[in-house]
């Protein structure tokens, strides 16, 4: 175990170090910030001054190294932009998408496995075909119009949900979170709805599929044949075995939804990372987007390793050495 | 005189297949049990038998329609019943015996909970007394270290260790009907009589009635009071056990039995048709394997082979709890195979006979040590490609289980011929050619060439494994179970085929088996192994009609034996 988890640590400081250098040159090629930054009534000194003091008027490779023995001292840089240090103007912001991105897993979980096991274990039900159908369609629709209609039903037409904007928060070991108001809650519904919907359709079909491959296992058939109970049946016998690909997946997407909700948090205006990111990008911001891009790879690293020993947990089969 | 239990009537189950035809499973088949007794349900795979366990526990396929007939339990027809009306019966009333063990106990939950829920549900024994209850019921059946076995998962259990598990479920609530399906099928002959000594006491003593559904006349033989034969669905014959065996009126009958290898003398051939193809144009496939180098100097009758001692050892890594451990799977061994004749390694599984072989092939390395020597020159051979390439095409194998060797996704001509296209020894045109050719003379029609895998029956897909070995012209086979997971009659063309090859090509072959009957038929001289030593070594003549040695003894004293006289 102790060898696996070295191992994968290793592995992935290359990969950090990799990422770190594409972003790095791919925001040199893309953008010049002096050109962002600068107003137009600089003159050719001013330009000059903005970019030592940058530091972006050193050649690149001088930068990617100055900023890497920075970053092995735990200093992500400072924003062009906002002047601050990079990696708090980061995590200030986290908290309101991870919020949103647990909720919407949460639905999607909640929601999408009961489905997916219903529609396998009756396949010829008419509701099973409703529901097939039903996963193709949310499967299919943008994001970002989707989250219009919502925002056209719910926020406008029945004006139950507010379409923008955090809401009231409640700080702890100070943190804001949403989560513990009332208001906070129903300011979340909305873009947590907007990504559960895809979520609830992919858990839907996996669940599905994997229901159907199971239920004619022999175990399945044996189990039966013992006359276990229709509930246990399911919760243990059946829930068990289609886990592991539901984790593999929800890990992916729950990273996936943490890193790229730039769409809906623009749509409905909540101000987590996914906005920071578009913003620094647009303005040429390359400390947060490459501080921003490395703490993604990791944060990605460590939810693959949970999905890891998850499945060690859920299958004695697997032991990692 | 005792109580009807269970009875299927005049039953027909149908499943309509994709192109609108019915294929029927069961054809108007009626069964009688009685309390105490134990029945058994003979016949080949696909013959519908364990359609009739199936039905009686309502776990037919959703598409299956009864189109005639009924089961009823206690006079009660239970063929109607919902899935939720069939609940409280099984495991309660009829408990089952699944056939393949490795595969029935759910792989993700410990034993002790797939145990415990089955006492928990049908009996009023809860948590603790649950618990006792388990381990009681283990100890019955003679599993050591019950208490311990409770938290393991299915893949820490031997495959024997599996099938009592499942035993002790089946009977865990007392159940009136206890059915068995192939319960001994996957078992070493040692672990079977104890299953099968095991079933005969539930019936006699608890007076519980006992369906056994086998392919093997020697099961049947051993323990049932009735017996059906069953062929395609439709019912050939049935009586008692004693008539059946000693004058069954029905040809199929016969057959099936004449197909059971025999221990007690050698014939020269199966007496079932199969063997090599008498319609197909053979001959072009006989020249070409005939055509083969001459690899040495080595006559008929001096050791082609030679093996000096040979061990294996396999380390399990240490981890946190336990240190590193090592067990010797072969333990120092040494023979020799003569040119043109048939060796045979007998055992139990666990003996190491599988990995003499393996390490003969070189699929794994021996401990430091030993001394391999094979048409004159050492194993390993040296590493470079031609020389290697020399070897596998003089040392060939076939693997026990047909439906996994064969690549699912090549045709059955190009899993024949892939491996000598891959060596560039023949082109695209010839390998086409030479597949139809070798398919011949193992016995299928040519024109399955084109056909994948999954579109053919087990026997054919090892006549696919063996003309695929012959593809190389080869002149040392080893084999490796190659019928185990094979019907009696197929088995029996099989080894016929195998016999008729040898003849005609004069092959050398190492015959692994764990079935003495069948080294019997096959082999001229056995090894027999235990606990990756060599017991006994010698003509089967001898060996396996005489044996010196106590172990060999022992197995062939719990042999069943098909012929009625020798068992009772």
């Amino acid at each position: 175990m102790l060898s696996f988890v070295l191992r994968r640590l290793g592995q992935s400081s290359v990969l950090v170090l990799i990422m770190s250098i594409l972003v790095f040159v791919g925001m040199y090629v893309v953008s010049d910030p002096v050109a962002v930054l600068a107003s137009d009534d600089f003159t050719e000194e001013d330009r000059i001054a903005l970019a030592s003091e940058l530091g972006v008027d050193r050649p690149l490779i001088v930068q990617y190294f100055s900023f890497l023995s920075n970053v092995v001292r735990g200093d992500f840089g400072t924003s062009f932009v906002y002047n601050e240090p990079v990696l708090p103007l980061i995590v200030e912001r986290l908290p309101a998408t991870l919020e949103v991105a647990f909720l919407a897993i949460a639905i999607g979980l909640c929601i999408g496995v009961p489905l997916g096991i219903y529609s396998g274990l009756n396949r010829k039900k008419k509701t099973t075909k409703t529901i097939s159908l039903l996963t193709t369609v949310g499967y299919s629709i943008p994001n970002f119009w989707q989250a219009l209609l919502l925002i056209l039903v719910f926020a406008v037409w029945l004006k139950v949900l507010p379409a923008s904007g955090r809401g009231d928060t409640t700080t702890l070991f100070g943190i804001e979170l949403s989560f513990f108001n009332l208001d906070g809650l129903r300011h979340m519904l909305l873009p947590a709805i907007n990504l559960a919907i895809y979520k609830i359709c992919m858990q839907t079909r996996l669940a599905r599929s994997g229901t159907q491959e199971v239920m004619f296992q022999d175990y399945m058939t044996f189990a039966r044949a013992k006359g276990i109970p229709r509930p246990r049946l399911i919760r243990r016998h059946l829930m068990r075995n289609i886990l592991i690909p539901i984790v593999t997946i929800t890990g992916l997407e729950l990273g996936g939804l943490i890193a790229f909700s730039t769409v809906t948090e623009t749509v409905f205006n909540w101000p987590g990372i996914g906005k920071l990111l578009l913003d620094s990008i647009h303005n040429a911001d390359r400390p947060v987007v490459v501080a921003y891009l490395i703490l993604i790879v990791m944060m990605f690293v460590v939810i693959n390793f949970v999905v890891d020993v998850l499945y060690a947990l859920l299958d004695p089969r697997i032991r990692y050495t | 005189m005792m109580e009807q239990l269970i009875s299927v009537n005049d039953l027909t189950i149908a499943y309509p297949m994709a192109d609108g035809e019915i294929f029927r499973a069961l054809k108007r088949i009626s069964i009688d049990i009685h309390r105490g007794q134990v029945v058994g349900v003979v016949g080949e795979s696909g013959a519908g038998k364990s359609t009739i366990g199936k039905a009686a526990l309502g776990l037919l396929d959703e598409n299956a329609v009864i189109e005639t007939g009924d089961v009823s339990l206690g006079g009660n027809s239970i063929s109607g019943l919902s899935e939720s009306e069939f609940t409280p019966i099984r495991g309660k009333r009829i408990g089952y015996i699944y056939q393949n063990p490795m595969t029935a106990l759910n792989p993700v939950l410990t034993i002790g909970e797939q145990l415990l829920e089955t006492i928990e549900t049908h009996t009023d024994k809860k948590g603790k007394s649950a618990r006792a209850y388990a381990i009681e019921l283990l100890e019955h059946a003679e599993v050591t270290e019950a208490e311990d076995r409770l938290s393991k998962y299915p893949h820490q259990l031997s495959g024997g260790l599996c099938q009592r598990m499942v035993f002790a479920i089946a009977i865990c609530a007392r159940p009136d009907l206890i059915i068995a399906d192939e319960p001994t099928t996957a078992l070493d002959v040692t672990v079977q009589k104890a299953v099968l000594d095991t079933l005969k006491k539930l019936a006699k003593q608890d007076n519980i009635a006992i369906i056994l559904i086998t392919h093997d006349m020697g099961v049947v033989a051993e323990i049932c009071d009735y017996v059906y034969v069953l062929r395609y669905g439709g019912m050939v014959e049935h009586g008692p056990t004693k008539q059946i065996l000693t004058q069954p009126k029905k040809d199929y009958s016969r057959e099936l039995m004449a197909a059971i290898p025999r221990i007690d003398k050698k014939l020269a051939r199966f007496a079932v048709p199969g063997g090599m193809s008498k319609t197909g144009n053979r001959q072009r496939a006989l020249d070409f394997l005939l055509d083969r180098e001459e690899r040495s100097a080595i006559a008929k009758g001096e050791p082609l082979l030679s093996v000096r001692n040979l061990s294996k050892t396999f380390v399990t890594p240490a981890n946190v709890v336990s240190a590193a451990k090592e067990f010797k799977a072969v333990d120092n061994i040494s023979f020799d195979v003569i040119s043109g004749e048939t060796m045979g390694i007998v055992g139990e599984s666990g003996s190491g006979k599988s990995t003499v072989g393996r390490m003969i092939l070189g699929l794994h390395t021996p401990d430091e040590g030993y001394q391999l020597t094979y048409h004159g020159k050492d194993l390993p051979v040296a590493k470079s490609r031609a020389e290697r390439l020399e070897l596998s095409k003089s040392l060939q194998c076939i693997f026990q289980d047909p439906y996994s060797s064969l690549n699912p996704r090549m045709t059955a001509g190009e899993n024949i011929t892939h491996a000598i296209k891959a060596h560039g020894i023949i082109g695209r045109t010839a390998a086409h050619e030479l597949a139809g050719n070798l398919m011949e003379l193992v016995g299928l029609q040519r024109g399955n060439v084109r056909k994948m895998p999954h579109a053919l029956s087990g026997g054919e897909r090892q006549r696919i494994g063996i003309a695929r070995a012959l593809s190389f012209r080869p002149d040392f086979l080893f084999c490796d179970e190659p019928t185990s997971a094979l019907d009696v009659t197929v088995q029996a063309e099989l080894l016929n085929l195998m016999k008729d090859l040898q003849e005609a090509l004069g092959l050398t072959m190492l015959f692994v088996s764990h079935d003495l009957a069948v080294v019997r038929q096959m082999c001229d001289r056995v090894m027999v192994m235990k606990s990756g030593q060599v017991v006994e070594i010698g003509d089967c003549d001898k060996v396996l009609v005489n044996p010196d040695n106590p172990y060999t003894q022992g197995l062939l004293k719990v042999m069943p034996r098909f012929s009625f006289d020798e068992a009772r």
